[in-house]
Order: structure tokens, then C-alpha cells, then sequence
């Protein structure tokens, strides 16, 4: 409940000019975009141009949004019609390039754009996975208790109350711990 | 930071969209530190679910962000803004030379026309040196019907610096004609005519 009323004021930030808010949006959803989106295209690069062409598309859309449905439907809806388009579009035109054998080594495609799939964006990868489940084994089993309910399970700080026979301060002091505890880990990862 | 750190943790699970949460948020747009730490929960909780795509890149959100405010400000890059504005200044000087070289014509033939005028002003309120020349003639007339002694003024050509006139003082009538002379043209020296670069040698000695 709390993040959908979080993605609403969000919204309502945007429409009202706030493009700060969008940055929140876009770093929240975009995972799940790009997830989304590679079930239509294999190619990673192309499902991170895909899914930056459809936020944009979301964004300048948002003025439209009511709030009919949750923001990240929308979403969805958004991106899953821009794969689809993206592969109408690559299927209407066959691949005409006529690449010498010495540039081929260089050649990008039709795109040319930012190349997405480099070996050090999969080691980041690895790296990031690797380091945050070491950390949360490392936790102590109340904090991982706490995490995982909310995280994986998806329950509110009041369920977890519920689950784990504690306060709801204790509930958010544990989530936050956790959450700190593992930070300190993948901090020096994205820095 | 770690109170802060607590309030992000809580806004991204419990927002209520309070006053205080709004305040939260606002403290988050308004920090990049904090905004790079609410990045790293939500990651935390996207590894948690599997979330994460085969290929992390985490300049995503600064790309798409780039891309919005250059389709906001269609001002493009700054290699083709320069190429533009050069080619601006080049059309525009090759279109603007003849105008300006007219402009200048016309600036200087206005500038011939004022000083012109001015000059044709100054003759109309100052005296012409024929004028000058016919006033003094007038004055010296009036100097000269007065009784002037002979051998009043003798001219010497032994000085280093032209003629001299060496003036009797025993010859006022003379003298006055001098002086007014004098007078006369330090009025006309003094006018636009006396401008002209022209050598002008007034003077007398008075002979004891």
C-alpha cells in the first residue's frame, strides 16, 4: 500500500513539473522494465534502448495519467507496446547493412547507441548478487527474518509485527538494520 | 545520515503521503547522497527478487533522465550548437557585408553633411574673412580719419622671426587700431573658421 501511494505522489510530482520525482520513478521501475521488456527482445542492449524509449514515452504521457490504474501498469503497458512496436518495426525492415570484413569488428548495428551488454556490466552483475546475499546470510536471524518478509513476501510492517510477535518500531528498526548492514557491503560496488 | 537513512528506509515501505513523508521525500529529491542510498535499498530488495537484469547498468536512470531534458530543451549538443552558431555568424556576415559597407558610406556622408552644415551655420553667424577684412576695413577707416603721427610705427625685418612692427606709444590712435585688430581675431580664432590650420601672426612691440 505504501509504495503505490508512494508511486502516486510521485505522479503527482511530475505532472506538476517535478523531474526529480521521475528520476525516483525510473530508478525504481527500471529493472523491472528491462525484465519485462527481455521477454520480447533477447538482446540487452537493445531492451535498455527499448526501455529508455519507453520511459520517455512515460513521461511524456504522464499529464495523461489519471490514476485509473496503478502507475506501474501503466508502466508495463507502456513498455510491453513499445517491444512489440520495436519488433513490428525490426520485422518490417530486413536487414539491408553491407559490412566490409575489416569493419565488422567495429560495426554497432543499426542503432549505433550506448553499448548496454559490456563483460564488466555482467561482472557488476555477479558482483552485486554475490555481495548482497552474502551480506543478508551474514545477518542476524531476526534482520533477515524481517528483510525477507518484507522484501521477498511483500508484507507491511504491520503483518510483520504480526508474524514476528513485535512492535511495528521494532519491525522498522529491523528492516532498517538490515537494510544498513547490507549497504555497507554494496556501497563500495556502485561508487 | 542514519536517521536519515531510516526515514528513506521507512518511506519506501510505509509512505502515507503525510505531511511528514512529503518532507522525507522533498529532503530526497533535494540530495544526491540520499538519493543514491534510496538506489541502493531498492537494488537490495530487486537482488532479494531476483529483479536484477543479466546486465546492471547503473548510469540508466542519468541516460533517460539526459535524454528528457534534451527533447525538453531541443537545444542539442554542444558540438552542433557551436557548428550552428558558426554558421549562423557566417550567413549572417555574408549577408550583412553590403549593408554594412553602406552603412558606412552613409555614415560618412552624414558626418560630411553635419560639418558641413555646421560650417554653413558658423559663416551665417560669424563674419567671413572678406567681412572681417571690410569690419576692419570700416574700423581702420575710422583709426585712420583720426589724426595719426607720422613715423608712428617703424617696420623692422632684423629679427629672427619675421617682420615687426615697432609701435610708438606716442601713436595711441595706432595703437587702438592694433589692439582692435587684436581683439578681432582672437573672436575669429576662436570660431570654427579659426580651426582651419593656418598660420596667424599678430603682434606689436610698443617702442619706448
Amino acid at each position: 500500500m505504501g509504495t503505490n501511494l508512494l508511486d502516486a505522489e510521485l505522479v503527482k510530482r511530475v505532472q506538476a513539473g517535478d523531474k526529480a520525482a521521475f528520476d525516483i520513478l525510473v530508478q525504481k521501475y527500471q529493472h523491472k522494465v528491462v525484465n519485462l521488456i527481455s521477454r520480447f527482445v533477447s538482446d540487452q542492449t537493445e531492451c535498455y534502448d527499448i526501455a529508455q524509449d519507453a520511459f520517455i514515452k512515460a513521461y511524456r504521457a504522464i499529464g495523461n495519467f489519471r490514476g485509473d490504474s496503478q502507475f506501474y501498469t501503466w508502466l508495463y503497458r507502456i513498455a510491453a507496446n513499445t517491444a512489440k512496436n520495436h519488433l513490428a518495426s525490426r520485422a518490417r525492415k530486413s536487414p539491408t547493412y553491407s559490412v566490409d570484413v575489416e569493419d565488422a569488428e567495429h560495426f554497432e548495428g543499426e542503432s549505433g547507441l550506448k553499448e548496454y551488454t559490456t563483460p564488466e556490466n555482467l561482472l557488476l552483475t555477479d558482483e552485486i548478487e554475490k555481495t548482497v546475499f552474502k551480506a543478508i546470510e551474514a545477518l542476524p536471524e531476526d534482520l533477515k527474518s524481517a528483510i525477507t518478509l518484507r522484501e521477498i513476501e511483500g508484507l507491511s510492517y504491520e503483518e510483520i509485527a504480526e508474524v514476528m510477535g513485535c512492535p511495528i518500531g521494532t519491525v522498522r528498526s529491523r528492516i532498517f538494520r538490515a537494510r544498513d548492514a547490507i549497504d555497507k557491503e554494496l556501497r563500495p560496488l556502485l561508487e | 545520515m542514519t536517521e536519515q537513512q531510516d526515514k528513506i528506509s521507512f518511506l519506501l515501505d510505509e509512505f502515507s503521503g503525510d505531511e511528514q513523508s512529503r518532507a522525507v521525500l522533498d529532503e530526497i529529491e533535494g540530495d544526491v547522497n540520499l538519493q543514491y542510498n534510496m538506489r541502493r535499498y531498492q537494488m537490495i530488495g530487486q537482488v532479494m527478487r531476483h529483479e536484477l537484469p543479466r546486465h546492471v547498468n547503473i548510469d540508466f536512470t542519468a541516460d533517460v533522465m539526459a535524454h528528457i531534458n534534451q527533447i525538453e530543451n531541443p537545444a542539442m549538443t554542444d558540438n552542433s550548437r557551436v557548428d550552428i552558431a558558426n554558421r549562423q555568424s557566417i550567413w549572417t556576415w555574408a549577408v550583412m557585408k553590403p549593408f554594412a559597407g553602406m552603412a558606412i558610406a552613409v555614415s560618412v556622408a552624414m558626418i560630411s553633411i553635419t560639418l558641413w552644415q555646421s560650417s554653413s551655420v558658423n559663416s551665417n553667424s560669424e563674419p567671413t574673412s572678406d567681412q572681417i577684412v571690410s569690419i576692419d576695413q570700416q574700423k581702420i577707416d575710422r583709426l585712420v580719419s583720426q589724426s595719426v603721427q607720422a613715423n608712428a610705427v617703424v617696420v623692422s625685418s632684423s629679427l629672427h622671426n619675421g617682420m615687426r612692427w615697432k609701435i610708438d606709444n606716442n601713436a595711441p590712435a595706432l595703437q587702438q587700431k592694433l589692439n582692435a585688430y587684436l581683439v578681432n581675431h582672437t573672436e575669429y580664432s576662436n570660431s570654427m573658421q579659426g580651426l582651419i590650420p593656418q598660420a596667424r601672426v599678430a603682434g606689436f612691440d610698443a617702442q619706448n
